[in-house]
């Protein structure tokens, strides 16, 4: 009844059920920030109602725009006029922002859920549900806006939430330095997104995406288009990790571990991804662009999997998959796999979520997230396990899981476009099974190490049970990751019979021929790369019949960058901010201000100061010297009106 | 050779001349004093010289200025004359350069 293959038309779905999808979880934060900031659980359950609201909705909104083949309905207001800017409110729903709005809503429910139980006890409860719930607010409001200006606001809203909740635990530096560094790199990345809002009013007049979507088709490689592309592409890059603005992902990690699952794991990093999908028309029309996209997302795929194989923090690992795995979905946009860089979001959201959240789990009862520390929690904690070798075995692309299908698409459109795209993403692919695997050997096999004593003395820590002793998460937090782990199971079979492909593709102008089919070769050759790096993580950290630092000592040089995560933080912190910005553009400002501006304000005092000393002498005080001074002026007068006019 | 306004006002000029040179020069508050009362007669004289030679309405204007002046003159001396009197018994010299209280 669904899924037939016929025109899209506009759905019939009600405004108002739009407008409450946005509003649900606007209410609850409203609410928990204004009255129940303090009244511990109520928080909580609050977040639930108005985020499970909202996800109830999402799906009768699914089913709607299913019905319509993916078509657009599109709903605008107008919000204010200033000359000649016309700045419109509205939401705009199609097969993209269907499939978004789904992916957004059941990963926040599911997380609220877990938090219930890994936030318990924590001193900012309710702070924390409220900042959930205004970041679910913010990401639903950008993949519901119709237009760029409206996009922008959700988008900066987004940044901000991010930086909130990365910086939960303020108290400790770290967390509070990785929330800057997050915000101001990301910053740089919106300034392009900036740039493109500004020149896109300059252009046409207008941020309706449907115009903008029109307009590009109109000019095929136009300067303009171009540039507008790779504006839209910085800020993508800035929010989604795109190398080189990646480096601020990994140290988000610092904030708790549900915010990484659904913020810098499963929906906002993705924000990045859906831009340019939102505007794919833009990026068809200009390939400079695209080449740009393709080429950034292979890089940033290539650099993060490097650096997670020398990983030893649990969650990093995690981070830097993450980062490769955007990569990935850029490189599929960039290639023009429009329908596998969103396929490949939405089940890579799923499996994503859950494996943070499993790594949240064994937080919980080894008070760490060191690997070396770990080990044999298989048998201590078997639901999680079990659920984090499906998380992983889906990330690996093992046949039948989710991560299989969308990730073989994505490989079918990099042959397509490029091999040499594809070899990058074949090696991706194959250290993306091996990190995992090592993670999950180091985890939960061998030998319990003992995991990180409590510190008493420690105020901050909330640590409950006994890491001497590990045992499974409660309930509240394993319901959520069995959840998780049945879309990361069964999310790729929509790729059958061209299900998913017909749907988002109801979002574009036109009906693309770019959507993915299945091919075996590909999907052999991927296969036999995830089965290999699952096979090398075995024999080196299961096995042990290869020890892992002689691998390190024969590629020691290789080893070293990777464990350094190419200099990149080195080469930002100490040529970017500390010689070129403190030492070079500081100090010239340092200097601007020393002796132009303040030469300015005391040289005018210098000037007034040395003028008296000279005129001071005049002043005698002795009345016979003004005298004649009066006389004199009097003479030097008459002078001039007798030169003037001779008698 | 008749005497004529520019004869009378010569001397007024020059008188005032005199007058001015004394009141500036002289360190003595006396001396400064008998200058400023010969420049006043040497004003008088000029506004008697312009009321004698001029054609007005009012003629007798200059001639009352005159008057006028002439007990201010009186009065001024008096208060001035005290004043000297007074500065003399305070700080035993009537030298202006001395006087100089005031000054920073």
């Amino acid at each position: 009844m669904l899924f037939l293959a016929s025109e899209p038309t506009t759905p019939t779905i009600a405004q108002e059920i739009l407008w409450a999808i946005l509003i649900c979880p606007l209410v609850a934060w409203g609410l928990i920030a204004v009255y129940f900031r303090k009244i511990g659980p109520v928080a909580g359950y609050l977040a639930i109602a108005g985020i499970g609201a909202a996800c109830v909705l999402s799906y009768v909104t699914l089913f709607n725009v299913m019905d319509a083949n993916g078509g657009v309905a599109q709903f605008t207001h107008e919000w204010f006029t200033a000359g000649s800017l016309e700045v419109n409110l509205g939401v705009r729903v199609d097969g993209l922002t269907a499939v978004m709005l789904v992916v957004v809503t059941t990963v926040a429910l599911l997380v609220q859920i877990y938090s219930q139980g890994y936030m318990s006890g924590d001193p900012g409860y309710g702070r924390y549900f409220a900042h959930m719930c205004l970041f679910t607010t913010s990401m639903l409001g950008l993949v519901l806006a119709d237009n760029l200006f409206q996009m922008f606001i959700f988008w900066e809203l987004v940044g901000l939430c991010s930086y909130l909740l990365i910086g939960f635990w303020f108290h400790k530096p770290s967390a509070a330095a990785a929330a800057k560094k997050a915000f101001i790199v990301t910053r740089i990345g919106d300034l392009g997104l900036l740039a493109a809002v500004l020149l896109i009013w300059n252009e046409l007049g207008s941020f309706d995406v449907a115009a903008i979507q029109e307009w590009a088709h109109d000019e095929p490689d136009g300067a303009i288009v171009t540039l507008f592309a790779l504006g839209i592409f910085a800020g993508a890059a800035g929010k989604s990790a795109q190398f080189p603005l990646h480096v601020w992902l990994p140290d988000a990690m610092e904030g708790p571990t549900p915010v990484s699952a659904l913020i810098h794991a499963a929906t906002m990093v993705a924000a990045g991804v859906y831009l340019v999908a939102r505007f794919f028309p833009v990026f068809e029309s200009s390939h400079d662009a695209a080449q740009v996209v393709a080429w950034i997302g292979a890089i940033t795929a290539l650099i993060a999997a490097t650096i997670a194989l020398v990983q030893t923090d649990f969650k990093r690992v995690l981070a830097y998959s993450t980062v490769s795995q955007l990569g990935y979905m850029m490189l599929a946009l960039g290639t023009f796999g429009y329908v596998a860089a969103i396929f490949h979001l939405f089940t890579h959201a799923f499996f994503k979520a859950l494996l943070f959240l499993g790594s949240g789990s064994v937080n919980h009862a080894t008070n760490t997230f060191d690997m070396r520390q770990m080990g044999g929690l298989k048998k201590h904690m078997p639901w999680t396990y079990w659920t984090f070798l499906i998380g992983s075995l889906s990330l690996a692309g093992i046949f039948p899981l989710a991560g299989f299908w969308s990730k073989d698409e994505i490989l079918l459109d990099a042959w397509r476009h490029d091999k040499a795209l594809w070899v990058i993403g074949l090696s991706v692919a194959f250290m993306t099974a091996f990190y995992m695997f090592r993670a999950i050997f180091l985890t939960f096999h061998g030998e319990y190490k003992g995991g990180q004593p409590v510190d008493h003395h420690d105020e901050d820590s909330h640590f409950h049970g006994d890491p001497a002793h590990p045992h499974e998460s409660p309930w509240v937090m394993r319901g959520p990751l069995v959840v998780l782990s049945l879309p990361a199971i069964a999310a790729g079979w929509l790729a059958y019979d061209h299900i998913f492909k017909d749907f988002v593709n109801g979002a574009l102008p036109e009906v693309h021929a770019h959507g993915s089919s299945f091919e075996i070769g590909i999907a052999i050759s991927s296969s036999i790369v995830a089965v290999a790096g699952i096979g090398a993580a075995y024999a080196i950290y299961m096995k042990k019949w290869v020890s892992s630092e002689s691998i390190r000592a024969t590629f020691a040089p290789l080893a070293i960058t990777f464990e350094n995560k190419y200099f990149l933080d080195r080469l930002y912190e100490d040529v970017f901010v500390v010689r070129i910005l403190q030492r070079g553009w500081n100090r010239l400002l340092e200097l601007n201000d020393k002796y132009i501006v303040d030469g300015v304000v005391n040289g005018t005092g210098r000037v007034a100061r040395e003028a008296s000393t000279r005129l001071k002498v005049v002043q005698t005080g002795q009345l016979q010297s003004y005298g004649l001074g009066v006389a004199a002026g009097v003479i030097i007068l008459a002078l001039a009106v007798f030169t003037a006019n001779p008698l | 050779m008749s005497i004529g306004i520019e004869h009378f006002l010569t001397v007024g000029a020059l008188l005032f001349c005199l007058g001015l040179a004394i009141a500036l020069s002289k360190r003595n508050a006396i001396g400064v004093l008998m200058g400023v009362e010969l420049m006043l007669n040497a004003v008088n004289l000029t506004l008697i010289t312009f009321s004698r030679f001029s054609v007005s309405d009012t003629p007798i204007a200059g001639h009352t200025f005159v008057v006028f002046v002439l007990t201010v003159a009186a009065a001024e001396a008096a208060v001035a004359l005290a004043l000297a009197v007074s500065v003399y018994r305070n700080r035993e010299t009537v030298d202006v350069d001395q006087l100089n209280l005031l000054r920073s």
